[in-house]
């Protein structure tokens, strides 16, 4: 404590000059004493007999500097630590919850401190919004910009610093030993601007780099420079083969680098005047921009809005049809999981206010018992502030204690948080610094005042420390209704605890119970590198993804083998406007399905039944005339799809859709000219993920599904993941330039897709697990308090012939009815709060009556047993002792 | 000595204080022998009090010390009126001087 340090120290060299002061004063008088004609050493004398007491001025002194405050604030703290020494067991318990609680909810905070309240990791990072492009016609989801709109918003709009975009594909590097997968981000210019980042070695990309026809460049990433190079760094300059391309490393991104996510190895910078970056249609980039400062994201959109129009002008088809859609950067990268962490740390904090009104109890308790100490030091003149203040420093002393054991506490459950969270936006983010460490210290604050106010109040009311200091002994009534009141509150928390974490629990099994129309067990899902290079010409990659499934089918322990651009139980949307060609459209009711884009082999795979009619033939190709650099192009014709049942049901074509086409509206994706063929009804599977019931869906059939890089999916024999190597192997022999990467079975991609969900329910149920022991600890302590208290009357109602059942009976019912009520209450508090968890609910609602009601009965139970043990005990008295030793 | 020495009234040693700080940077010793020579030994400064009074004025910030170097050539504290004790001193004065009319007056009339 340095402050007590300086305090001495100052202490010291004010003595020293309140000394000399003194002895100046009489060594002058000495001197006047010898001028009037004495002796020296009766002058001498005279001096000090004249000044007086020169040891009581200087207490005088001393007084009038002595600093109050701190000085009964030490006194205090004196006396807080004797009090810890004193009852070690009493003040450990305290700490202890104490320490659990702050730490908890610290834990959470810095996740939230991480996730939700810093701006993203970069300069000035809440300039940084992510711009969008959208049809306002039809409900298709935002899509992704063309080049050269970018360098047009980028251009004409005065609301932005700069405005830049990236894409991610993944490639293979093939200048190492064996081919590795690499995850690349194609950047338009200005990239690294945007962002406010520069490489930690090297240096950004040149003009010349950022032209067509200039040399390749890349930037690597921290951690593969790390795994590559093994950190050297001589790496600058060094070359990478990148897709059969050749590319020189201009520079290394530092560690804290991690965009657009914490895969990204290469950033390739991709020319804005290339020909094949032309088209008005392409949808490529991932737009994000620089506000200039002061700018809001209102009037930035205005200002795009007005610059789109301009290029509907110029550009009718398509620029007059997209609309521009503006978000803050860190709401599309966090927005997702804002509820899931103010609920865990409401959680959190109701938990840390059932330990707090469990310590108010204890002290309360404790009050009781220190009444003697009490009226003592008021009759000795001790103001009721003072008194208070003492109490109050004790309760602070043991708070800040409990927060910095919760420090502890918090390190670790951040680390388990960290594990159960991986696939939380920015958790790599999560630490714990000076800002958590204050946070920590409010905590402690809050809690001195939660718990000791009111029993330092209570505990220094003069007239009943008086009274009560003498009838001590004879007191009968153990009733104490505000410790009561107190079981009630932790009781009802507890209870609302535990209903959120119930009903959690039950929507968590309803989702294992689903059936979801596939079976996701013993499915293998793994990628295999490729670029999008390879989509200038369908055909041959088409028949590239075909023998590789051919192949694999024909691998022993292979039952069968499909390719998907998603993944069935995962979330995902893709809703599309179809229209059937045949026939007068309502317009009135427009056909919006989700699309999903598979080869064929995916319903044996997903084991999705075919219903009527059959599976996709073979897919057709034309040829486009060739591109300026010469490469042909092909392109599939003569659509082919599969409609599921719940689509039959709902639009229904005559007697039956097979036979019908259907053509997409107004679809980036899909071209008008992609009409495609329904050629069969398969069942309905969730294919949006597992909470979600299937609605109607439409099934293309593409030999590349979604691109060059689809999910392949094999349903084994035997357990997944042992045939991994197999598969691995199998790919390397007819494909040895790719990689395989991303292998896992599929339950555990879905399981994946609802960690949030998980992470939220097991948390939330270890908090209320913890709300209900504390909650019975309180009650327990409560009543052991009140058996103890009421001894001599459960002593003297035995003598007298009490059965001891009926005292068992008056305990236990007193702590249940306590417990009744608090439930009650909590029930009502539940219901009132189960609005937070809507939308994460499935398969329950939020006022489940099954759940509360267990809830509640498993509550009763606990509540049962905690207060069975000190009613037996009281039972189990010794009336002729009892009445002994009063 | 005809006459008694008397102690000071309550609160007006301050004043005093200030009044003859006011002349100059002083010291406690001289401050304790021009109240008994400005009075002509009439009253009478306990050191008891004076001191005490001293670094009351100078943690109020109505004087500010330095230590220095006395005529006798020993090491002093020396005080000098701040700016806040000017202000102060006024103050005392125009209330000291409102008092004794007031109790004059009274004095005149009654008799």
């Amino acid at each position: 404590m340095p402050w007590w340090w300086k305090s001495l120290f100052r202490k010291r060299a004010l003595e020293a000059q309140l000394s000399s002061e003194v002895r100046f004063h009489i060594d002058e008088l000495t001197d006047a004493n010898i001028a009037a004609g004495m002796s020296p050493m009766e002058a001498r004398r005279r001096a000090v007999l004249e000044f007086g007491g020169g040891e009581q001025i200087k207490e005088e002194l001393r007084d009038v500097h002595r600093v109050r405050v701190i000085e009964s604030a030490i006194a205090n703290l004196k006396s807080a630590f004797r009090f810890i020494r004193k009852s070690p067991s009493f003040s450990a318990v305290i700490i202890v919850t104490l320490a659990l609680g702050i730490g908890a909810n610290s834990a959470v905070f810095s996740a939230i401190d991480a996730i939700l309240l810093r701006p993203l990791p970069f300069p000035n990072g809440d300039q940084l919004m992510r711009l969008g492009q959208y049809n306002p016609r039809v409900k298709s989801p935002q899509t992704f910009v063309a080049p050269v709109r970018l360098e047009d918003w980028n251009r004409m709009n005065s609301a932005f610093q700069v405005i830049s975009g990236y894409y991610r594909d993944d490639g293979s590097e093939t200048s190492g030993v064996l081919p590795e997968k690499v995850a690349e981000a194609f950047v338009a210019p200005r990239f690294l601007q945007v962002l406010g980042a520069s490489p930690a070695l090297g240096r950004d990309f040149s003009a010349a780099e950022e032209h067509f026809g200039g040399p390749n460049a890349v930037l690597i990433s921290d951690g593969f420079w790390r795994r590559r190079f093994h950190g050297d760094p001589n790496a600058v300059g060094k070359k990478l083969r990148i897709n059969g391309f050749s590319y020189s490393i201009i520079g290394i991104m530092p560690a804290s680098f991690l965009f657009p996510d914490r895969d990204a190895d290469l950033w390739v910078p991709v020319p804005p005047d290339a020909p094949y970056a032309q088209s008005r249609e392409y949808t490529w980039y991932s737009v994000i921009g620089r506000l200039k400062p002061r700018m809001t994201a209102e009037e930035a959109r205005a200002n795009l809005t007005t610059v789109q129009a301009q290029l509907g002008k110029a550009f009718p088809k398509p620029d007059a049809d997209l609309a521009v859609a503006i978000q803050p950067l860190k709401e599309i990268r966090v927005g997702g999981v804002r509820r899931s962490l103010w609920i865990l740390f409401g959680s959190v904090s109701l938990l840390l206010l059932i330990a707090c009104t469990n310590i108010v109890a204890l002290l309360l308790a404790r009050a009781t018992q220190r009444q003697h100490e009490i009226s003592v030091r008021f009759s000795l003149g001790a103001s009721r502030m003072a008194l208070v203040t003492q109490l109050l420093t004790e309760a602070f002393v043991l708070a800040f204690i409990g927060a910095a054991l919760g420090l502890f506490v918090a390190g670790g459950a951040s680390s388990v948080f960290r594990s159960l969270a991986g696939s939380l936006p920015r958790v790599e983010e999560i630490r714990l610094d000076g800002r958590i460490v204050m946070y920590s210290l409010a905590c402690s604050v809050v809690a001195t005042i939660l718990c000791g106010l009111l029993p330092a109040i209570r505990g220094t009311r003069r007239n009943i420390s008086g009274s009560l200091a003498q009838a001590n002994r004879t007191q009968v009534s153990g009733r104490n209704p505000l410790q009561w009141t107190l079981v009630g509150v932790q009781v009802a928390l507890a209870v609302t605890l535990l209903a959120g974490a119930g009903l959690l629990l039950r929507s968590f099994q309803a989702l294992g119970r689903v059936s979801p129309g596939f079976e996701a067990s013993q499915v293998l899902t793994f990628h295999i590198s490729a670029s999008y290079g390879e989509t200038v010409d369908w055909k041959g990659l088409t028949q590239r993804i075909d023998r590789t499934l051919d192949e694999l089918r024909s691998v022993p322990g292979v039952e069968a083998a499909g390719a998907s651009a998603t993944l069935p139980g995962v979330p995902s949307q893709y809703q599309t406007e179809l229209r059937f060609t045949e026939g007068e459209q309502d317009p009135e009711h427009k056909m919006v399905t989700e699309s999903r884009f598979i080869t064929p082999g995916y319903f044996a795979t997903m084991k999705i039944p075919l219903l009527s009619g059959e599976l996709c033939r073979e897919p057709k190709f034309i040829s486009t005339p060739a591109d300026p650099t010469g490469v042909q192009h092909t392109e599939v014709t003569a659509l082919q799809m599969l409609v599921n049942r719940s689509f039959a049901d709902t639009y229904p074509a005559g007697s039956t859709v097979i036979g019908h086409h259907l053509q997409a509206v107004d679809n980036p994706f899909l071209r008008p000219r992609d009409i495609g063929e329904v050629r069969g009804i398969v069942g309905d599977a969730r294919e949006e993920g597992m909470n979600r019931e299937a609605g109607p869906t439409v099934y293309w059939c593409f030999g590349a599904p979604g691109g060059p890089d689809p999910f392949y999916l094999v349903r084994t024999h035997a357990e997944p993941m042992a045939m991994a190597e197999t598969v691995r192997e199998k790919i390397r022999e007819i494909e040895p330039a790719r990689s395989v990467f991303d292998i896992k079975p599929l339950p555990e991609r879905i399981d994946d897709a609802f960690a949030e969900n998980r992470l939220r329910t097991v948390l939330l149920s270890f908090f209320a697990a913890t709300a209900v022991s504390l909650a019975c600890i309180g009650l327990y302590g409560t009543l052991s308090y009140s058996v103890n208290v009421r001894q001599r009357e459960v002593g003297l109602r035995l003598a007298l012939g009490a059965l001891r059942g009926q005292i068992v009976k008056q305990f236990l019912l007193q702590g249940l009815s306590v417990t009744v009520v608090g439930c009650v209450a909590g029930w009502g508090l539940a219901l009132a709060s189960s609005r937070m968890l809507s939308g994460m609910l499935y398969g329950v609602s939020p006022s489940d009556l099954v759940t509360l009601s267990s809830v509640v009965l498993v509550v009763l139970l606990v509540a049962a047993i905690a207060s069975l043990v000190p009613a037996v005990r009281a039972a189990r008295l010794d009336p002729m002792q009892v009445l002994r030793e009063e | 000595m005809g006459v008694d020495r008397s102690d000071l009234l309550q609160g007006t040693l301050d004043m005093l204080i200030l009044k003859i700080v006011a002349l100059g940077p002083v010291h406690g010793y001289g401050i304790s022998q021009r109240i008994q020579q400005v009075s002509r030994e009439v009253l009478q400064v306990q050191q008891g009090s004076l001191y005490p009074a001293l670094h009351r004025l100078e943690k109020r910030g109505w004087l500010q010390a330095t230590w220095g170097e006395s005529e006798s050539g020993r090491q002093a504290k020396f005080y000098r009126l701040s700016a806040k004790g000017r202000k102060q001193l006024q103050l005392e004065e125009s209330q000291w001087n409102r008092l004794a009319e007031a109790i004059a007056l009274i004095l005149h009339t009654a008799s």
